[in-house]
């Protein structure tokens, strides 16, 4: 085979190896990766704990907002109820939708990555443990505050999708919009969070052997999934900022009376809500494809057109977000544009249900519990879907648009997208992390309440949608022809919520969590690497994987692994260490020295909340202090990672030797700040769309902007800040003591160039004359923002520098710095031309 | 970045098509252009998919590689071709 690294695939041949390993390797393991006491249990930082934790969070986000839609249910059982006051249910919708969307699906299916990616990849955990309890705190303490909200009568109450101009400081003067605003905006930023690991693990931290073609279908799902987050997420970040901005400061992006444009929202928030459906349905369908065919006893049939087709997925969900804009009035072309594509995006997903339904039709189906689900979630979803193509005709979604039968048409896509498949998920994989499997006899009556309750309870809004009921609203006048369709909803709804209360039951009798061995096992006979025993250092050995099924095809694996015969039967350096791989055919590369439990992430996640909610309730002095000592906390945690251990290279199995330290682009550091600079720099993109979108559809309002001759400096200033980052790398290569100058100098220099700029707006335009000013104060802002963090990140490259940790082989931090901060010098340069060169 | 390219060369293609479209229609609309921009996508995806049909299938993966990438740009010549009718059909 050819090497994608220079690595000899021979090697391989050399495992299992046959002698016995000492039984004091094993001890060592267990020592490194004890398990918590006390206290600890806020500062683990590895998958198996941090996993359940976010499972455990999102699943009761889950309960919250599905008693929320209980209590809509009751309000619309009949006419004119009295259970729900009009500005209550308001809130109550608003919050449903939201938490179900924000703080159930998405972190729902990064839990389930976070828990079974280390497993299935079978590496010691992901690559960046503390990011990962970080980006878990951070939801879970500002998702709570968010919820508490509703308890102090403060919740927003404009819909899960905040459209102004209701929401807008004219029609929403309380805070309640700012709790969603500020709360949404963080914990994207931990979803984020959540995706850099995710992407970083999947590709580089595989078993040795499990090249792209060999990757088990959830680990492509995840990846797809996480790509998709760093692509959408950034334009809600971006429209919430801009909303907020709006509100506290009166800036008009969205005042169409002032040269902004309500419809840029719309653009903005579908752009990441569409693509939302399918990053909450891509997991989803990733698990089933696991679970189908274990449960059918039969290979999935088509492995390379279902990963073809969540590729093609992830692409095409983003072609369209203007079919819920059809109503708007779209120009023709346009609306044409995205009902094609719309249309198209069914393709791929028929083909992932038309694969399961084949793996089903070629195996032997087992009815138990998880294929229940997973056969129920198939029917849901398609009937979803269809309902899906309906409105994807654009004379159609006129008719129903704001209908009940939108809302029976996404609770289809969801429940049977999402929620089914994440039952048959849980029933399948609790026996890998609890002493006993969930009860069969229990899950059917589970199942079948569910299936039916979801059926009663949705299916009769199609018909109350075509016949006229609105969808958000408290109540309904008697004669209308609803009534009974209401009724009939509110017990199917009831129905499937006896379903959810049986299974917590059900996990009350027979969930016991098990993290460091005793687990029930492999009790489906699956053929992933999840089932290899395992204890809180994932499996005693790391196999080299030979086939996508190895539990089926090598049935010695297991008690090989569990002998030591694989990779890493020890730990090489005494410390938390995994082995990182090449990203295409997974060949090793070096040895990542893992960070191990800290009190640090879990401080910044508390004052990072602690910020946004100070904020929120306009508490500024309590948020400045928050901040200060949230990026303190965030240096503190920082400076104990990047640092290299004795021991140069070392054998990690069968005299196989690799670096302990690497750098450069082949680093999963260096990914990592890849991906967050495609982030920043689709923040920045969606940013100039605002502004050439407020161009060209309100033209009228339009200044002309400062000539661009007048520029040049600014711009050379900027091309200086990227030609000093790339400098400073060349200069440490070579040896030059003082590289890290440049690049010092370099972020010193952006914030003057930045306040040049500014000064040339404020003699032309003032940032609430109109949108255009605010679009371009909105850039600038940006702009200040990294400006600021590379600042910072200067400092402690300083900081580094003095105390001696930036020499030479350990340019780790040294090369973040640099690409940050040339990412600052590019950003700065499009930002200064495009502001200028638009409607000039 | 060569095995990326490959795998995702037709969907990339697909999104500058699309993303093409969707300004001609905000920014500029005509049918003319919508032209311009679909006759050197099809071409793309046509030339991408010839390349896809030769490459190697000596090995597990590279079968694998080829197989995903002709599904793609497959996927992605029918697409572009399908997205490019609306203006031929709406006023
Ligand atoms: C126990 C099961 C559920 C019940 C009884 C339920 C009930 C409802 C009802 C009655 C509405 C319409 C409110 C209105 O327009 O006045 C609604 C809206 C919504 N639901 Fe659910 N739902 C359930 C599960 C879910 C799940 C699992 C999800 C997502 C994963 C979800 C997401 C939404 C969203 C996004 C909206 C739109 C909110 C808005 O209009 O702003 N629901 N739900």
């Amino acid at each position: 085979m050819k090497s994608e690294t220079g690595f000899d695939h021979a090697l391989f041949d050399r495992f299992p190896t046959k002698d016995e390993r000492p039984e004091a390797e094993e001890e060592e393991l267990k020592r490194i990766w004890c398990a918590p006491k006390g206290w600890e249990y806020l500062t683990v930082v590895n998958n198996n704990y941090v996993g359940i934790y976010y499972l455990g969070t999102a699943f009761l986000f889950f309960l919250l907002a599905g008693v929320l839609g209980l209590l809509m249910r009751v309000q619309l059982a009949a006419p004119l109820m009295h259970v729900l006051p009009q500005a209550t249910y308001n809130q109550v919708f608003t919050m449903h939708g939201t938490v179900m969307m924000f703080l159930f699906a998405v972190p729902m299916v990064e839990a389930a990555g976070v828990l079974l990616l280390p497993q299935m990849l079978a590496a010691r955990d992901l690559p960046f443990p503390r990011l990962s309890a970080y980006a878990f705190w951070a939801y879970a303490v500002g998702g709570l505050a968010f919820f508490g909200s509703l308890f102090i009568g403060l919740a927003p109450d404009g819909g899960w999708f905040m459209y102004p101009p209701l929401t807008s400081k004219a029609f929403s003067p309380g805070i309640n919009t700012d709790f969603w605003l500020l709360g949404i905006g963080f914990i994207e930023i931990s979803a984020i969070a959540g995706a850099i690991e995710i992407i970083v693990g999947v590709l580089r931290h595989r078993a040795p052997g499990m090249s792209l073609d060999k990757m088990p279908i959830f680990a492509w799902a995840m990846l797809v999934f996480a790509v998709m987050i760093v692509i959408a997420f950034p334009s809600v970040i971006l429209a919430t900022l801009l909303l907020e901005i709006e509100r506290a400061f009166n800036w008009p992006f969205f005042d169409a009376t002032r040269g902004g444009d309500p419809l840029l929202w719309q653009h903005l928030f579908w752009f990441f809500g569409h693509p939302e459906v399918y990053i909450i349905f891509l997991p989803a369908a990733g698990m089933m494809s696991m679970i189908i065919p274990t449960v059918a006893r039969a290979e999935l049939v088509g492995y390379r057109l279902i990963v073809l087709a969540m590729v093609a997925t992830g692409f095409i969900s983003f072609g369209v977000w203007a079919h819920h804009m059809f109503a708007t009035g779209l120009p023709p072309m346009t609306a044409g544009f995205f009902s094609a594509a719309s249309m198209a995006v069914s393709l791929p997903a028929g083909i992932q249900v038309f694969s399961w339904i084949a793996t089903f039709a070629v195996g032997k189906p087992r009815f138990n519990t998880p294929g229940l689900f997973a056969m129920g979630s198939v029917v849901i979803f398609v009937s979803g879907g269809l309902t899906g193509v309906m409105v994807a005709l654009v004379p159609f979604d006129w008719q129903v648009h704001d209908t009940y039968f939108i809302v029976a048409h996404l609770h289809y896509v969801l429940i049977g997208g999402m929620v089914f498949p994440l039952f048959a998920a849980m029933y399948y994989w609790i026996p890998m992390v609890s002493r006993r499997p969930l009860s069969e006899r229990w899950g059917r009556w589970i199942f079948g309440l569910m299936f039916a309750g979801m059926n009663i309870a949705f299916m009769p809004m199609h018909l109350s949608g075509l016949m006229g009921m609105p969808r958000r609203v408290y109540t309904y006048l008697p004669g209308s022809g609803w009534d009974v369709l209401n009724l009939v909803s509110t017990l199917g709804a009831f129905m499937l919520a006896a379903g959810v209360l049986l299974f917590l039951i059900d996990m009350a009798r027979n969930f016991r969590l098990a993290p460091d061995d005793g687990e029930a096992g492999n009790v489906f006979g699956a053929g992933t690497l999840e089932w290899l025993p395992t204890a809180l250092y994932s499996t005693r050995s790391i196999p080299v994987v030979r086939s996508r099924e190895p539990l089926w095809d090598d049935p010695s694996i297991s008690d090989n692994v569990e002998q030591g015969r694989y990779f890493l039967p020890r730990s090489a350096t005494g410390r938390r260490e995994t082995i990182v791989t090449s990203p295409l055919l997974a060949e090793p590369q070096y040895l990542q020295i893992m960070p191990g439990p800290s009190f640090w992430p879990f401080a910044a996640a508390l004052l990072t909340a602690g910020f946004f909610l100070a904020l929120t309730v306009q508490a500024y002095l309590f948020a400045g202090v928050s901040a200060v000592l949230g990026v303190l906390a965030v240096i503190r945690w920082l400076s104990e990672t990047d640092i290299r251990v004795p021991e140069r290279e070392v054998d990690i199995g069968a005299g196989i030797r690799v670096p302990t330290y690497a750098t450069g682009p082949q680093t999963h550091g260096w990914w990592a700040m890849t991906i967050l600079l495609i982030v920043l720099g689709m923040i920045f993109a969606m940013a100039l769309f605002g502004l050439a979108f407020l161009w060209s559809n309100q033209p009228s309002f339009w200044t002309k902007p400062p000539a661009l001759s007048g520029a040049v400096p600014l711009a050379l200033g900027y091309v200086a800040i990227v030609i000093a980052a790339g400098a400073t790398r060349l200069l440490h290569r070579r040896g030059a003591v003082w590289a890290v100058v440049p690049v010092i100098a370099a972020a010193a220099l952006a914030p003057v160039l930045l306040w040049l700029d500014i000064g040339v707006w404020l003699k032309t335009l003032a940032p609430d004359a109109s949108g255009q000013g605010a679009a371009v104060y909105a850039l600038l802002t940006l702009q200040g923002m990294i400006v600021g963090i590379a600042a910072l990140m200067a400092l402690y490259l300083g900081w580094r520098k003095m105390r001696g940790l930036i020499v030479d082989g350990a340019s780790n931090t040294l090369d973040l710095v640099c690409m940050f901060t040339a990412y600052v010098g590019a950003q700065g340069l499009v930002a200064t031309l495009f502001a200028r060169a638009i409607g000039a | 970045m060569k095995t990326w390219a490959i795998l995702l060369g037709g969907l990339l293609v697909w999104a500058v098509h699309f993303f093409g479209l969707y300004a001609i229609a905000e920014f500029a609309p005509s049918r003319m252009l919508t032209v311009i921009l679909t006759v050197p996508c099809l071409a793309a995806e046509a030339l991408l998919l010839i390349y896809a049909l030769r490459l190697d299938r000596d090995e597990a993966f590279t079968r694998w590689r080829r197989s995903v990438a002709v599904g793609g740009t497959g996927l992605g010549l029918v697409a572009v071709l399908w997205q490019a009718l609306p203006p031929w059909f709406s006023g």
